[in-house]
Parts: C-alpha cells; sequence; structure tokens
C-alpha cells in the first residue's frame, strides 16, 4: 500500500505529544572543575601528558583519549577560527591562546564585522556561575596581547551534578487505523479494532498488518464495553508524570469481542480488598467520561469490577 | 561454520547509587580501562568498539557513543552502538560476537553502562509505551511486570514468598560482591513485609538503582592466547523477541527466552540444562522474573520454579547457582547488567570470579533481556 | 576458514516524503517488509534475523523497536535495535551470516522526522555541558565547515546551488522520492539562512520513509535473484566527538571507513563505476567524495557534478534526508543500479561504493564496496 504514491487530505491532525523531564547530569572532573571556577571569571583547561593543551578542560582527550594530567589557567583571548550564523545567532570556533584545540561559542557581534583570524576575547555575563554561559561570549579584540597558559595550583571543588531539562514535542500521524478508532471513541463512544486476518476476535488497537502473521488485517468491529482482566498489578508508589493517586489497580483488559489487552486502571478502597476482588479473570465494566469525550483512551475514565 | 570466539577480559566498575565524580563518559573509561588490563591489551590492539546503553532518555544524550567514543580512546575506530532496554549490554555483547565471528574485527571491545542517577527512571522508561494507546497509565516497567507475576501467581504458583526467596538469595550473595553497592541481607520476612509499590512487586524485590559500566574483550580463536591461557569461549548466543501484545502472547512463559535457548542449548550441546550447567546469571529486574527464567531456560518444568528455589538448589551451595554474583539485587545499572552477568558468568568457567567461585565450574548459562519483557536472550559459556 | 560472500537479494522503499500525514511508523515499516520479498520466492519464514535501524529521540519513544517488533516482522525471531543509521544495520547483518549462524536476513531502517524536530535530535547527541548550552548543533557545524571549505577551494555559494539542483533534478527524476517543486539555482541563493553561508535548501531536506534490505548467503542469493549484488567490503570509523577538534577539510573518518572497505574489496575509490554518498549539506556530500578517493583534496565539485564514478544517481541525501535509514537506502539505491540497470540509470556498472554517515557533523561513516 505504502510502495505507492496515494492521495490523502492535506490537512489531517495530529496527536500532540510531549516527553519533558528533569535531569541532574553530573559533568565529571574537568568540566565539573571549569563549570565550579567560572565564578571566579577562570577559563579551566587540561594539560594532558603528551603537552597537548585544551581549554575548556576535558577528562580525555580527543586525539587519543589520553586522560588530563593536570589543570592549568587559559588566556581570555584567543582567535576566531571559524564562525556562522543559526537562526540570529552567531557561533565560532575559538581557539584561545596556547592551546591546542578549538571550541564552539557565542560570537557577540555581527556576523559582517568578522573574519577568521581575528583576535578575540571572553566577555563575562554577570550573575551566571555553574554555566560555559557564564561567558556570555567572545568579542571582537584587535589589539588583544596573546595571553599565556598559567598553571592553577588550586581549583574550586568540581561540580557534581548539573541540574538540566529536556523537552521533546512530537506531532504523531494517526494514520487511517488509530484515526478511525479514536473517532470511533469520540463520536460514538465505543472501542473498536479490526479482525485478525484468520478470526473473528478484533485487534485493539487496530493496524493493517497483523503483528503474528504479518498479513492483512480484516473487517472493523466494535468491541464491548465490558471485558475480563488478563493481568493486573496494584499501584501503591507516587512517580512523576502519574495521573491518578494511588492505591489504584493498573490493569490489561481484554474487552469481549477483542483479542488483545487494551491498559486501564481501576480505582479501589485498599489495598487488601483489591487484592481479593481484582485478578486475573475478573470482569470488568469500561466507566466513560461522563464530560466531552476528546478521541482518547482517557475517555474511558476508569474500569470498574462488575458484581458476580 | 565461523570462528569461535572468547571472552578474554572483563572489567567492571564498582557500582554506585550515584557517582558525581565521574561523567558518564569516565564510568565507561573506568571500565574500559580495567578490561583492557585485564586482557593485557591496550587500545590499539584492539580493532573495534561496540557500546551499549539503555534508553538514551535515561541521561539526556542521544547516541551517547559519540560521546564516549573519547574517554574510550576509541577515535578513528568501528564504534557502534546497540541498544535493547535492559537487554542492552547483552545486545552489544552479541552484536560485538558477530563482528569477530564474522570476520570483521579479531578483538572487539564491549562497553555497556547506565547512569541512572542522572534521570527519571520511571518516567522515560514509561515512554516506552505507545504515545496514543496507554502511555498515559503506565508505571514505568513495574506496573506490567507486577501484573504478569499476578497471572503466573495462580497459575504456576509463583508465589509472593517464592519471589521473595530469590530476593533473600541474591541480596546474600550480593554481599561478597567487591562491585555491588547493595548489601544488604534479608530474610522472607522482610520481603513479604516490605512495602508494596506494584503489588506483588514490593520494595525488596525491587533492585536498586545504579551508575555502573561494564566491559569485555572478545577475541578471535587466533587471538585469545595472548590474552589469557584460558577465554570463556561463547558456545551459543542468541536473542529473540516476541511483538507485545498479540493475542497468543503467553504471560506464563517466556517464548522468546525459549526461543533462545533451544537454539543455544543445540548449538553448545546442552540437552539437560539443569544437570550440566555449573553456574547460572540472570538478570532479574525484579524478583520474580528469576522464577520465569528458571522455567523458561528449562531448568525445570513450568510450575515448579517456586519448587525449584525452595529446595535451594540454586542457592549458592546447590547443584545449580543462579545469581551467585548476587544478581541486579547487588548493582542494576541497567543498560551494563547484560555485559555484568557475562564478565560473573565468564569468570566462573575461568576459575577467578571475585564473588563467589563455584568449584570446577566449567559451563554457565547467561540470561538477559529487556523492553515490555519480549526481548530476551541467553548464552553458554565454557572455557 | 574462509567466510562466505553475502548477497542483496531484493530491497523496498517506501516514498520518500517530506510528510507521511497518513501513516504511523509501523505503516511504514511493514509496508517495506511486506514488499521486500515480491519476486523472490522467499517470505518471512525464511528470514533468520531482523536488524533494525531507529531513533528513540526521533520516534518519541524509549525502546521503540519493542513496539514495533510485529511490523518489522521480527516475532519469534532474532531482532538488534542499531540505534544509527541503517547502513551500520546492514554492517551486523552481513557479519551475522558470514559467521554462517544464520543465512538469509532483513535490514530494516525507518524514521518519520516530521513527527519531531530534527534540530532536537542532533543537537541531543552533543555533550551537554559545553556544546549544547551555546547553541552549537548540526547547523552550526555544518555552516562553519562550509566556510572553511569555500574559502580554502575558492568556491561559492553558487557552485553549491548547482550541485543542490543536481541532486533535486535527480530525485525528481527517482520515483521514490516526493518532490513538488524543482528549486532553481537563484531560489537555492535565496532560500532561508541555514547556517551562514549554507541555505536552507544546501542542507539535507529531511523526508519520512522506510527501507528493507533482504540479505542472503551467496549461495541462497544466486537461487533467487537473477542478478545477485554481493557485498564486498565494510569499513566503519567514528571521529572525536568535539567537532570542532577534528581535522578540517578532511572527514577523516571517512577516508578510515573507506580504506578498510576497499582493503576488503581489493580496488578503491577511482576503480567504482557508481557511488551513492549521505550528507547532512551540500559540503558534507563534496568533503565524502573526496574522503572515499573520489577526487582530491578541494576538488570534489567536479566529481559530484560528473566525473568518471557516477555519485548519487538517486539524488542522494540532499534532497531526501529519512535520517537514520539514508545510508540504507543508499544501499538499496546503488543495489538498483548494479542489479537492474536497464531500469535504474542504464549502462554497465559492475562496482559500487556506499556510504552513509552518523553525528553532528558526519562524526561516524560506514563505506561498503558493492559488485555483480
Amino acid at each position: 500500500m505504502y510502495s505507492a504514491p496515494d492521495s490523502h487530505p492535506v490537512d489531517l491532525p495530529s496527536f500532540h505529544s510531549e516527553i519533558s523531564m528533569p535531569y541532574t547530569l553530573t559533568p565529571g572532573r574537568a568540566a565539573g572543575t571549569f563549570l565550579a571556577e567560572v565564578k571566579n571569571r577562570h577559563i579551566v583547561g587540561s594539560r594532558f601528558p603528551s603537552g597537548r593543551v585544551v581549554a575548556p578542560a576535558q577528562d580525555f582527550s580527543s586525539v587519543d583519549g589520553e586522560e588530563l594530567e593536570s589543570f592549568v589557567e587559559a588566556p581570555q583571548t584567543g582567535t576566531l577560527t571559524a564562525f556562522t550564523r543559526v537562526q540570529g545567532d552567531v557561533i565560532g570556533l575559538i581557539r584561545l591562546d596556547g592551546c591546542d584545540n578549538d571550541f564552539a561559542h557565542l560570537i557577540l557581534a555581527d556576523i559582517a564585522d568578522l573574519s577568521v583570524g581575528m583576535r578575540v576575547r571572553a566577555e563575562w555575563a554577570d550573575g551566571v556561575t555553574e554555566s560555559i554561559l557564564a561567558i556570555k561570549g567572545f568579542v571582537p579584540a584587535a589589539d588583544a596581547p596573546i595571553g599565556e597558559i598559567g598553571p592553577l595550583a588550586e581549583t574550586e571543588e568540581a561540580i557534581g551534578v548539573i541540574p538540566y531539562s529536556m523537552t521533546l514535542p512530537y506531532e504523531h500521524a494517526y494514520g487511517p487505523y488509530y484515526g478511525r478508532m479514536f473517532d470511533e471513541i469520540r463520536d460514538h463512544g465505543r472501542v473498536m479494532g479490526v479482525r485478525t486476518s484468520g478470526g473473528d476476535d478484533a485487534l485493539l488497537p487496530p493496524r493493517e498488518i497483523d503483528d503474528i502473521t504479518h498479513k492483512r488485517t480484516g473487517t472493523w468491529k466494535a468491541c464491548a464495553d465490558t471485558g475480563t482482566i488478563r493481568a493486573c498489578s496494584i499501584i501503591n508508589m507516587a512517580f512523576l508524570g502519574q495521573t491518578r493517586e494511588p492505591p489504584y489497580v493498573y490493569a490489561e483488559i481484554v474487552l469481549d469481542g477483542a483479542s488483545t489487552r487494551l491498559i486501564h486502571m481501576i480505582d479501589i478502597d485498599d489495598i487488601e480488598s483489591a487484592k481479593r476482588q481484582i485478578k486475573p479473570g475478573t470482569r470488568v465494566r469500561a466507566v466513560w467520561t461522563s464530560g466531552e469525550r476528546k478521541g482518547s483512551l482517557a475517555d474511558i475514565e476508569r474500569f470498574e469490577v462488575i458484581d458476580a | 561454520m565461523g570462528r569461535h570466539v572468547g571472552i578474554v577480559g572483563v572489567g567492571q566498575t564498582h557500582h554506585s547509587r550515584r557517582r558525581t565524580d565521574v561523567s558518564q563518559a569516565g564510568l565507561v573509561r573506568e571500565a574500559v580501562n580495567r578490561a583492557l588490563a585485564d586482557a593485557k591489551l591496550s587500545m590499539d590492539d584492539i580493532d573495534t568498539v561496540v557500546v551499549a546503553s539503555g534508553p538514551v532518555l535515561f541521561a539526556a544524550v542521544n547516541q551517547p557513543e559519540k560521546w564516549v567514543v573519547d574517554a574510550i580512546g576509541a577515535q578513528g575506530k568501528s564504534v557502534v552502538r546497540l541498544t535493547s532496554g535492559g537487554g542492552a549490554g547483552f545486545a552489544g555483547a552479541l552484536a560485538g560476537y558477530y563482528q569477530v565471528a564474522g570476520g570483521y574485527s579479531d578483538r572487539t571491545l564491549v562497553v555497556a553502562y547506565d547512569k541512572l542517577s542522572e534521570g527519571q527512571l520511571q518516567y522515560s522508561i514509561s515512554t516506552l509505551y505507545d504515545p496514543f494507546w496507554g502511555r498515559e497509565f503506565a508505571v514505568g516497567i513495574m506496573g506490567f511486570s507486577a501484573a504478569y507475576w499476578r497471572a503466573r501467581m495462580d497459575v504456576l504458583g509463583h508465589t509472593e514468598e517464592a519471589a521473595a526467596m530469590v530476593a533473600v538469595k541474591n541480596r546474600r550473595n550480593a554481599i561478597a560482591n567487591p562491585y555491588a553497592h547493595y548489601k544488604k541481607e534479608v530474610t522472607v520476612e522482610d520481603v513479604l513485609n516490605s512495602k508494596p509499590l506494584c503489588w506483588p512487586i514490593k520494595m525488596l524485590d525491587v533492585p536498586p538503582i545504579s551508575d555502573g559500566a561494564a566491559a569485555i574483550v572478545l577475541a578471535s580463536e587466533k587471538v585469545a592466547h595472548h590474552s589469557t591461557g584460558r577465554p570463556a569461549w561463547i558456545q551459543g548466543i542468541a536473542y529473540c523477541c516476541e511483538a507485545d501484545n498479540a493475542p497468543e502472547r503467553s504471560l506464563m512463559l517466556s517464548e522468546p527466552l525459549a526461543l533462545a535457548s533451544r537454539q543455544v542449548y543445540r548449538a553448545a550441546g546442552i540437552t539437560n540444562p539443569r544437570r550440566q550447567f555449573d553456574v547460572v546469571e540472570v538478570q532479574e529486574p525484579y524478583s520474580c522474573f528469576e522464577l520465569n527464567y528458571y522455567e523458561s531456560l528449562g531448568l525445570c518444568p513450568p510450575g515448579q520454579a517456586a519448587d525449584l528455589v525452595a529446595s535451594g538448589a540454586t542457592q549458592i551451595d546447590g547443584d545449580i547457582p543462579v545469581n551467585p554474583s548476587g544478581g541486579c539485587m547487588g548493582a542494576n545499572p541497567i543498560g551494563a547488567v547484560g555485559v555484568i552477568r557475562l564478565i560473573e558468568a565468564a569468570t566462573q568457567v575461568m576459575g577467578r570470579n571475585e564473588t563467589h567461585q563455584i568449584k570446577d565450574a566449567k559451563l554457565a548459562l547467561v540470561q538477559s533481556g529487556g523492553g515490555w519483557a519480549n526481548l530476551r536472550g541467553c548464552a553458554v559459556l565454557s572455557a | 576458514m574462509t567466510l562466505g560472500k553475502v548477497g542483496v537479494v531484493a530491497t523496498a522503499q517506501t516514498e520518500l516524503r517530506p510528510i507521511w500525514g497518513n501513516a504511523q511508523h509501523i505503516d511504514l515499516i511493514s509496508s517495506v517488509v511486506g514488499a521486500v520479498f515480491k519476486g523472490t520466492g522467499l517470505t518471512l519464514d525464511d528470514v533468520d534475523f531482523i536488524i533494525d535501524s531507529g531513533s528513540d529521540v526521533l520516534d518519541g519513544r524509549s525502546i521503540s523497536n519493542c513496539g514495533f517488533l510485529g511490523a518489522l516482522g521480527a516475532h519469534h525471531k532474532e531482532e538488534a535495535r542499531v540505534e544509527e543509521d541503517g547502513l551500520w544495520a546492514a554492517l551486523y547483518g552481513v557479519n551475522k551470516i558470514r559467521s554462517g549462524a544464520s543465512s538469509i536476513g532483513l535490514l530494516v531502517a525507518y524514521s518519520k522526522p516530521s513527527e519531531s524536530q530534527p534540530d532536537l535530535f542532533w543537537n541531543s547527541q552533543l555533550e551537554p555541558f559545553y556544546q549544547r548550552p551555546v547553541g552549537f548543533g548540526q547547523r552550526a557545524a555544518n555552516g562553519m565547515q562550509a566556510q572553511r571549505y569555500l574559502a580554502a577551494n575558492r568556491l561559492s555559494g553558487r557552485d553549491l546551488a548547482e550541485l543542490v539542483v543536481q541532486r533535486w533534478q535527480a530525485a525528481s527524476d527517482n520515483d521514490r522520492v516526493l518532490v513538488d517543486h524543482l528549486p532553481d539555482v537563484d531560489e537555492v541563493m535565496a532560500a532561508g539562512e541555514g547556517a551562514a553561508p549554507l541555505t536552507e535548501l544546501m542542507f539535507s531536506r529531511p523526508v519520512d520513509g522506510a527501507v528493507a534490505v533482504l540479505i542472503a548467503r551467496e549461495d541462497i542469493a544466486h537461487r533467487t535473484s537473477r542478478n545477485p549484488v554481493f557485498i564486498t567490503g565494510m569499513g566503519a570509523a567514528m571521529d572525536t566527538h568535539s567537532f570542532a577538534e577534528r581535522e578540517v577539510g578532511r572527514l577523516a573518518s571517512a577516508a578510515n571507513a573507506a580504506a578498510m572497505a576497499y582493503r576488503n574489496a581489493g580496488w578503491s575509490g577511482a576503480d567504482a563505476d557508481i557511488a551513492e554518498i549521505s550528507a547532512s549539506s551540500a559540503v558534507g556530500e563534496l568533503l565524502a567524495i573526496e574522503a572515499l578517493g573520489l577526487a582530491d583534496a578541494g576538488k570534489g565539485i567536479a566529481t559530484a557534478l560528473g566525473g568518471k564514478v557516477t555519485v548519487n544517481r538517486s539524488g542522494g541525501a540532499l534532497p531526501a534526508d529519512p535520517i537514520m535509514a539514508t545510508g540504507l537506502v543508499r544501499l538499496a539505491e546503488a543495489v538498483q543500479q548494479l542489479g537492474l540497470p536497464e531500469l535504474h540509470g542504464g549502462g554497465n556498472p559492475s562496482r559500487a561504493i556506499v556510504h552513509g554517515a552518523g553525528g553532528v557533523g558526519m562524526q561516524n561513516n560506514c563505506v561498503f564496496t558493492l559488485e555483480v
């Protein structure tokens, strides 16, 4: 089907999803020391046993991985060896005087005023610490004298942990199968799957090609609101992103008419009664939201046990 | 058939809850240094490198092999990263194995790591779920692992007590492991009374979260002798999978593991795993999984795993010790665990295990895996 | 003992489109896995293993392979996820067959960059302490690489634009790439700034797509394919992490990778008839051409536009870069050109070079030699 072009509507809705979480990253000894020393407006570099000197400081040489031997202080001046502009920011490669490497940083100047080989000097940002951005960027410094690598007898203790966060946004295509499934959920409050190539039970979620046989799936089929628990556990801990307060039951449920499971939740009073009442084989029923359905699995608010 | 491949050098970090003195790169370097020293080699002697680590969302650096290449000293060499959830380390070793067996390399360094302290484990692993269908209900891998255990409780008798015995055994074994960091003797009662997290998984059924790295040097028959007179030969190795949502998916047996073991046993001449193996190392993300492995690996019939652990046979002094290293209970830097299990098994058959050398160990079985409990593999080592 | 030769039996690709708005990853993957067997007489049952290339960050899922196993055809088979460009999946697969452990393997690579932000995908590959915070990334690396290359070799943006136009034209002629509009040189020059001096159109264009390649042991390749293409050399090499510290004006790791492959093959760049080369930008392609020995340093443009070796008859990566799949698409294209010249470009080519790359500023490189 997808080997040939086919016509499709221009504006298809997509499913927005975001992965976002905080981190505590360890810079290691070299970067940790560099980041600790920026508050003193020092640029810390590494000297390697081979004699190679690099700044900002690195634990392992980019040439062959040798480990750093000592820290040094690099001068604040150097040469611009390349530059470009990306989305308005001018970024360049700088080789600090006395160093054997180039590194990237922001250049605080109009790109039209720059030339490869020009002298530049670090400009510091007030109040920024523990970041390479404590150096705001590098500015042209035509007359700056050539600086020298200096020894660093003492350094601040290396920073052990840097807070960080990463946010990754997505716009996922529904595709025709999930598209229809979620349309049915939103518009008709029912869960539909597709029959497998060999049988009558519905695959949920639906897709064109069966996961096991790799053959085309069959026709659409509505599943019931009722089903059977295939597996379940009692959630009793808090974690980032949780949508319900523990304790509650996490359940894999096979709806009547389906062959595969969906995942959902069951409210409980307490752990001990849940252990008794909710287990593989327990019959359950979907409790749909009383509010407006949006076309997602969360339109089913929860499942509840069907009393025998 | 291809060339024989052996493990000729091993090295791992002293795993810890959190290392604030080294970055991910530094952690990798420690393991690499140790493995190379153990193999009596320098990086110059290494032809190719395989890096393995868990999902990149664990530690905020995408394709981190591109960063840690400098720490390894592998600039200019063939470097590739494999990943497979908890099975990443094993998947890396498997890829390395084929580089040597396929003639692409004579010596391949496989280094696996995870620095779990950097990120949010449960949240990042919850993103394994389909964003459209179920992710909003995800509870890391603990939620479904517990649910599958619950299903096995009724049918196979994998009771909380039996899983607790696994936890007790592995935690006790870990005490002697110089590389483990979580060392605490517990009783079955302690485990049963520990806080339910995703019941039936309770606090003491759960391994720690760790920062750690492990590395092995794989060598062809031709050059192995430069490193050691007693390589741990890989007699069979395989890693299979199953679609996560299939009507007939067995929650009872791990079919991918059963398939992998069938392939590996055939290659290695194993007809009676219970009697032939001298030692077994498995990756138990929760204590309940070890029971599942006993059955899926054919160490006992389905439904008898609880009896097996209760019999004491899998204790250090039993006839088929499982996880004499302590398994994941002593240290769990997830992406590295597959390689750690290989190291523990390799050193057993090489006669130099640092935790507890099983006397006259000649044949070892290793299991590892990840994902939705749907990626599973095993290997047989002998010296 | 001698290790066997591995042949490519068949390939299949979806159309490469800026956005596959009506398909999920599994749809693209399952379509190529289903299509690759057509005409071979083989089925999924014959496949011993699947090696797949994909990215958690592009897919928006951790361990994304484990959710796609069914679509990959991997159920109850051996599967491996290489989180690098698809040509590295091929490297793994070939080694597996050469080892004798398996006889038929399926390689799959895919991505849907339209669902995420490629800049985030690339820039998150940088260590987060020095490079990422200052805004360095794939764009800046390519921009500076271009600045240096143009200055050192007295080339202009216009020269790059001509290359871009030629590549887009070739892609447009290729029915496997969707090209809605063919830019001319002026349009390429006038396109928005990508990273000075490169305009947006001088960067490779991310597209959605999937590719599958079926490889087999030599005897099976001969039995199933009328004109099997054999992999006769493979090499891979990675450069130092920091772009700023790599050799200027030369893709050293690409040259290393090529040397490994050529050593196996017993011939080198100049002996090839065709080459399918990956790149993150127009200058990246020129540097790759030079690193593969197809032109002297700084002289890549002549070869790129029409030298003894035909480069990127498919259009290459500039008009169509399905990140993570690009190198495997290059392999598939080269296989078509060698195995079915009457349908793909004509002539009588017998030797091809295939190149794949990964990382910011093409830090990682892989080279294959193919022969019929």
